[in-house]
């Protein structure tokens, strides 16, 4: 099997196929602290690509609750304890990925789920970790808790889906690395279904094939941002290309929270697909937990993102998270402000490191109305 | 993984030698008997196929390919054929407990068999051909043939309480449904993505269980744009019996041409419930079908065999009539020189 270099475990890895990077990767960000389920993604996404029949249980993209929430049902707890312990010294793991835990016969080691799994979307919503003591108090990191992962297909550098199709029906594009199942190609194995670690590509009973998220490619051809991102009301999301470490931009927005500040940081980094949606870890979740989730980094990038109101720059990336619905490719903090721009270097929004401030009497003389205290 | 591929192939050794050893014990059985008159098609129970020579095929787990089949479910299929000279007939028969034949659900997965032929003279690799060895499969769906049999199968014949509130284009999401007319819109249709797209999975009218394919090696397995194999397949009393028919003559050249006496052939079969699917299948060695009435006697095909002694007959007739116009003029000359 070819060796591959996997820049989030730290070292080379098995992969069936010998890296063939894309032209540009799409890739995001989730910043999890502003996150608060209100599911505006996933019913965007289900309402652009997934009200037919046969694709009722399918959330290309889905909000659920961790640590209890889960969507299709156990599917990270499950294939944690199958693949056993996952160790890490210092940035590089030392356990094995999925396709190195490969069981015979199979590329990736992984499971399908049954059909009922995918029937509990929401099943653990809002449960928190933990029960409330007597004399208990808010701390950081919270006694209590839990938070909300949001999660898409993660168009993997390293795809496990396309590695495990026999039929070379799924292929990553070349001009922006998005993974898509080819709907005329396709025949239903589910071979990818239980190889993809993270659940995000579902079978369709009547259509009898397979479907997953495709980045809503349509829109990102035409330099605009997905819908889940563009829909949030929470502004947690930004989309961006996204380079390895030793070509990472400093103002690309996308590149900027990964390989420059490394505020963001990948879903399960130990199975080893080089995801490309990255995560903001939540700042009140006890660190144990966020370094199985997130990998070793955990630490540094949240005392980097508390640092934020220190840091002008990472200010005015934050504030470009769902300030525009066009494709930012390079960002700029001048003054009180950020900029976006496009590929091309025109400006595409400009957004305040502060949002100004309005006070108002109680009374409105005007209405004859009391205000209260609402943004 | 090397030591997978090292196991691949003792196991595909160890089931091609006991193969050979099954066919040197039964050389010559796996015959496709002539029999005129109508083929019995439309039922596989019909007493007809009583009379039919039967052989027991032994199966091996597909190993050669990720992903595998480790633990074989289906240790053999029964093969009969019948041919009337145009048409060819093949009965496959096995032991199953578990009827198959819905895929709805995630973890769902059919029953189903395949025949291989390989389309050129030489023969090919076992596992669907390689790079300019072309094979034709005929491949009989147990969902396919319950399409058939009761009308498309889709969500409420798993989920028969399932209802939602409504489909793009205002279709209403509770019962009575129909499918696939009501959804047979451009602006409906879009949703159903593999219908849309041509997917004969997803195209949910169907004229045959019976998919023919193409292949020249892993992972190339393409559906013919020519389908022209019908049958029918029934499971009754736990046993599976699917009938594949089809004209011994190919319909193009992607396809196997049965006009000849004898042709190389290898089973597969699938049991669903064991999670089998697409490479995770038992499979046979290629086997030598003879079939019967397509014999060749001095390399002329027999059904062409009157009509060459005619040829031949004629020919000699007209030999014979110059030599001896020939000769009757020499006579004469001997005469007069005599």
């Amino acid at each position: 099997m070819p060796k591959v270099f996997n820049w989030q475990i730290n070292r080379e890895m098995e992969y069936p196929y010998p890296a063939s990077p894309p032209e540009r990767q799409f890739a995001a960000v989730f910043d999890i602290n502003k996150c608060i389920a209100c599911q505006t993604c996933t019913l965007a996404c289900k309402q652009a690509w997934t009200s037919g029949r046969g694709q009722e249980h399918m959330f290309w993209n889905n909000v659920e609750t961790k640590p209890y929430g889960s969507y299709p049902l156990a599917w990270d707890v499950k294939l944690l304890e199958m693949l056993g312990p996952q160790t890490w010294e210092g940035d590089t793991y030392t356990g094995k990925t999925i396709f190195e835990a490969a069981p015979p016969g199979q590329v990736a080691l992984g499971f399908l789920p049954e059909d009922l799994d995918w029937a509990h979307p929401g099943l653990g919503e809002d449960e928190v970790y933990g029960v409330v003591e007597g004399g208990a108090y808010f701390g950081i990191p919270h006694q209590v808790w839990f938070f909300y992962l949001q999660r898409i297909c993660n168009h993997c550098t390293y795809p496990a889906c396309l590695a495990a199709c026999p039929r070379r029906a799924i292929y990553k594009r070349r001009e922006d690395g998005i993974v898509l199942v080819d709907q005329t190609r396709c025949r239903g194995y589910r071979e990818c279904v239980r190889a993809c670690p993270y659940k995000k590509v579902f079978y369709n009973g009547v259509t009898r094939i397979s479907e997953k998220c495709i980045a809503c490619f349509p829109r990102v051809e035409q330099g605009l941002q997905p819908f889940c991102t563009v829909n949030c009301i929470g502004r947690i999301r930004i989309n961006g290309w996204v380079h390895s470490p030793d070509k990472a931009d400093p103002e690309n927005p996308v590149d900027f929270l990964v390989h420059i500040r490394k505020v963001a940081l990948p879903l399960y980094p130990q199975f080893g697909l080089q995801v490309n949606i990255y995560y903001i870890p939540p700042v009140h979740v006890p660190v144990k937990f966020l370094q199985q989730m997130f990998g070793p980094r955990v630490e540094r990038a949240i005392e980097t993102y508390r640092n934020a109101p220190n840091d002008p720059e990472l200010r005015g990336v934050l504030m470009l998270m769902g300030a525009t619905d066009r494709w930012v490719e390079k960002f700029r903090v001048r003054g009180d402000y950020v900029y976006g721009y496009d590929g091309a270097g025109n400006e595409l929004v400009r957004v305040p490191l502060k949002e100004p401030i309005y006070i108002r009497p109680v009374y409105d003389r005007q209405f004859a109305v009391y205000r209260h205290n609402i943004t | 993984m090397r030591w997978l591929t090292v196991t691949s192939v003792l196991v595909l050794a160890i089931v091609l030698a006991g193969h050979r050893v099954v066919l040197a014990q039964q050389s010559g059985e796996l015959v496709s008997v002539l029999r005129p008159g109508p083929l019995p098609g439309a039922d596989p129970f019909d007493p007809a196929w009583d009379g039919a020579p039967a052989v027991d095929i032994p199966l091996g787990p597909q190993a050669m390919a990720v992903p595998s089949l480790l633990k074989l479910s289906i240790p053999t299929v029964r093969v009969r054929s019948v041919n009337n000279g145009q048409e060819v007939a093949f009965l496959l028969e096995w032991s199953d407990d578990t009827r198959d034949d819905l895929v709805v659900a995630g973890d769902q997965f059919r029953d189903a068999a395949a025949i291989q032929f390989p389309v050129g003279q030489e023969l090919p690799n076992i596992c669907m051909g390689s790079a300019g060895q072309l094979v034709n499969i005929w491949y009989w769906k147990a969902d396919w043939q319950r399409d058939i049999d009761l009308g498309y199968q889709e969500l409420l014949q798993q989920y028969p309480n399932f209802f939602k509130d409504f489909y793009p284009g205002g279709i209403s999401g509770s019962p009575p449904y129909t499918y696939p007319e009501d959804f047979d819109r451009p602006e409906v249709r879009q949703f159903q993505v593999g219908w849309a797209a041509g997917n004969p999975f997803s195209i949910p009218r169907r004229s045959s269980p019976i998919e023919e394919l193409k292949a020249v090696g892993f992972g190339s397995l393409t559906h013919k744009d020519r389908q022209t194999v019908s049958g029918r397949g029934v499971w009754r009393d736990g046993k599976w019996r699917v009938v594949f028919v089809r004209r011994l003559a190919a319909p193009d050249g992607e396809s196997v041409d049965l006009r000849r006496d004898q042709v190389p052939v290898a089973f597969a079969v699938w049991n669903g419930s064991n999670q089998e699917v697409g490479a995770r299948k038992q499979l046979s060695g290629f086997y030598t079908l003879r079939i019967q009435g397509q014999e060749r006697i001095l390399g002329i095909p027999r059904d062409y065999l009157p009509a060459g002694l005619a040829v031949v007959v004629v020919l000699l007739g007209v030999g014979v009539g110059l030599l001896l116009r020939r000769r009757i003029p020499g006579r004469r000359e001997d005469g007069r020189g005599g």
